[in-house]
């Protein structure tokens, strides 16, 4: 069987900010070759054919998305500093200090972002400033900072991927490519079955600004049923318990009036029947993930949502369990199957 | 023989927040003691050499550099295996949240981690959340657990890479002061005009207390402090609050938050450096301090200098300094030995 720590934690290491994925499409492609046909969509998605028979049987589409939100540099100041922004949701709550690494065309630049001395903050009540009001240096006159980098180019916070105690891996990007994991994990568990269905992954670009990998993506698959794999909130103390799942308690099934009920309760069904734990996750309007984006995609896709739950997301210390993405991908595999049975007649 | 800057590296990668040296002294003691006549450990932990020179100068000489540095204490457990901690020396709270730290002497690896954006109300981002609700997450489900790994007590320091920024510069934890603790062992490897008296102290940022028992237990003429300093030369400053430049030399301060210094010694160090030719930089604001303030009044008193080199972004994470700073400000201590010396 796999080894799914070590490959979130390879898949943390990448770089693949939205927008400019190819290292991370690189190592998916990698780790999706063993079960199908790979290729890269124009729009950065990387697609992988795993099953094809009867075109009448229903044909599954599993996303879970590739890209992570990042910085985009903006302007080179007069004395060598960078000015960027966001590049998908940053939190402008940890920046200051933070070391970064720029994706540029030379290789990685690395940076910090810059944070006020004491003797500018003494005696004022301190704030955090917006992202566009940061500065980031990386020890260059603007002559230099122009040989190394250019506007538009990319980065990240500099962070390690790591394990913490217990199953828990920690690291940027674990958002989405924990989902990634986990579909691996599925299509590593439905390797010897004949195919029950079509069944077309896809590790979807640019989710973090918008969906819009997701999107071209799934118009061109043209699934009648969809899976989106993504992560969620694990409660932390700092946080509302009503909004949060639990670290380590089981994949999030989602409930939402985007989502196909049916499928919403299949999927609580089956976790009973596979004595796999699991959680549920309402969600009064749209669900924010690429679910949105594939439910209403040509006629609309009958759509489901997985989500693996996370502490810290949007952060470099963004946590997983791994028994949580295997039991996700267990829940997978135990979906695919049953379309297949109930397929059967099409 | 190292260079300069591996030596800071190798000195950096070692934790030694304050009260909790002992790593850091171990290293420098095996890298100076074949090259002092005199080494011992005080009873505070100070580390204290004494070099023979060519000659014996007129005034007594110390050189000192803090071995500690900014960090965390873990001061309780919860339940649920999440630790809570205060700062050890003056820690902003915005360089802290987000940021991933190792904890105790086996290094365990920790997240402050801070619940997604998505769920912050406007005020939440733009505030600055309260020390004391903040938490390091080691992975454990119980303190039962998480006791079994951690105790209230332990330190914690910054996760923190060492890279290179641009050409000229270096990033990294901990440069305050393990550079300045660097240049004066570069100093111990080499062959010196005169006789000096070297300290390498703790606690210099919970209050300079180390430096208390290093000046009286030597009793110097002169105090030579290095150590790094606050260059805010960085975008969107205003040049009268730049203090320091990266890449304009050693600061020699006339006054800081702590310490008046000797003006005649103030004075002498940039004569010498413009008759060395070696780039040097005054400390353009009072702010901030070191433990000169301790050594100036050690037992009858002290002549004092500090000497520093330039830093970005103290007491984070991220330190950077100019790796021409490091060399020149070697070779004004050179310098000044020779001239102080001869005083």
């Amino acid at each position: 069987m796999m080894n799914t720590k070590q490959i979130l934690l390879d898949f943390s290491a990448v770089t693949g900010i939205a927008g400019k994925e190819e290292q991370a499409v690189q190592l998916g492609a990698k780790l999706l070759e063993p079960y199908g046909k790979v290729r890269v969509h124009p729009q950065g998605s990387l697609l992988c054919r795993v099953w094809e028979t009867d075109p009448a049987a229903p044909h599954l589409l599993l996303d879970a998305h590739i890209d992570e939100i990042g910085i985009i540099i903006t302007h080179i100041e007069e004395d060598g500093f960078l000015r960027v922004a966001g590049c998908g949701g940053m939190d402008r709550r940890i920046l200051m200090a933070s070391p970064v690494v720029i994706d540029a065309r030379s290789g990685p630049v690395y940076g910090v972002f810059c944070s006020t001395p004491p003797h500018l903050t003494s005696g004022k009540e301190l704030k955090n400033p917006k992202v566009d009001e940061m500065y980031v240096d990386i020890g260059c006159t603007k002559e230099q900072a122009e040989q190394r980098v250019f506007p538009g180019d990319r980065g990240t916070l500099y962070a390690p991927s790591r394990t913490l105690l217990g199953d828990a891996c920690c690291g940027k990007a674990l958002d989405d490519r924990a989902g990634c994991t986990a579909i691996l994990y599925a299509l590593e568990l439905l390797k010897e079955d004949a195919p029950c269905c079509n069944l077309t992954v896809l590790f979807s670009s640019m989710e973090e600004v918008g969906g819009q990998g997701a999107k071209t993506a799934a118009y061109e698959i043209s699934p009648t049923h969809a899976i989106a794999v993504d992560v969620s909130f694990a409660h932390t103390p700092d946080a509302p318990r009503a909004k949060c799942g639990l670290l380590g308690e089981g994949p999030m099934v989602g409930f939402s009036p985007i989502l196909s009920h049916a499928i919403s309760r299949q999927l609580c069904d089956l976790a009973k029947e596979e004595e796999i734990p699991f959680q549920t996750e309402v969600m009064g309007g749209k669900t924010g993930t690429n679910a949105d984006q594939i439910a209403t995609t040509r006629s609309g896709v009958l759509t489901g949502l997985v989500s693996i739950p996370q502490k810290y997301m949007h952060t470099p210390l963004e946590t997983v369990s791994v028994a949580d993405v295997e039991n996700t991908g267990r829940l997978l595999a135990a979906y695919v199957r049953s379309l297949g049975k109930e397929g059967k007649g099409w | 023989m190292v260079s300069l800057i591996d030596l800071i590296r190798e000195l950096c990668d070692i934790p030694g927040v304050s009260g909790w040296e002992d790593p850091v002294r171990e290293k420098i003691a095996s890298l100076v003691q074949e090259h002092c006549e005199e080494l011992h450990t005080d009873t505070l932990g100070n580390l204290i050499a004494f070099k023979k020179g060519a000659q014996r100068p007129k005034n007594k000489l110390l050189f000192s550099a803090h071995m500690d540095e900014v960090g965390f204490i873990i001061t309780h457990i919860e339940e649920d295996g999440l630790l809570r901690f205060t700062s050890v020396g003056g820690i902003d709270t915005r360089v802290v949240v987000g940021k991933s730290v190792e904890i105790g002497p086996q290094r365990l690896y920790g997240a402050v981690g801070s619940k997604a954006l998505h769920l912050h109300t406007d005020k939440e981002r733009e505030e600055v959340p309260d020390r004391d609700k903040l938490f390091i997450d080691i992975g454990a489900r119980s303190r039962e657990e998480a006791l079994e790994h951690v105790q209230p007590g332990d330190r914690a320091i910054f996760y923190a890479p060492f890279l290179p920024l641009g050409e000229n510069c270096i990033l990294g934890r901990a440069f305050d002061d393990r550079a300045g603790c660097a240049l004066l062992v570069k100093l111990l490897q080499s062959d010196l005009p005169f006789d000096c008296h070297f300290a390498f102290t703790v606690q210099e940022e919970t209050g300079c207390t180390g430096a208390v028992a290093a000046g009286y237990a030597v009793a110097p003429d002169i105090a030579i402090a290095v150590e790094t300093t606050t260059a805010s030369d960085i975008a969107g400053v205003s040049a009268d609050k730049v203090v320091s430049r990266l890449g304009k030399g050693p600061v020699v301060s006339f006054m800081d938050g702590g310490t008046v210094y000797d003006s005649q010694l103030y004075r002498l160090a940039f004569d010498v450096a413009q008759r060395e030719q070696i780039p040097c930089q005054t400390k353009s604001m009072v702010a901030g301090g070191n433990e000169s303030r301790s050594l100036q009044t050690a037992k009858a008193g002290s002549r004092v200098m500090a000497v520093s080199l330039p830093c970005r972004y103290l007491h984070s994470p991220s330190n950077v300094l100019h790796k021409q700073d490091v060399e020149d400000t070697y070779r004004l201590l050179h310098a000044l030995i020779r001239e102080l010396g001869n005083d």
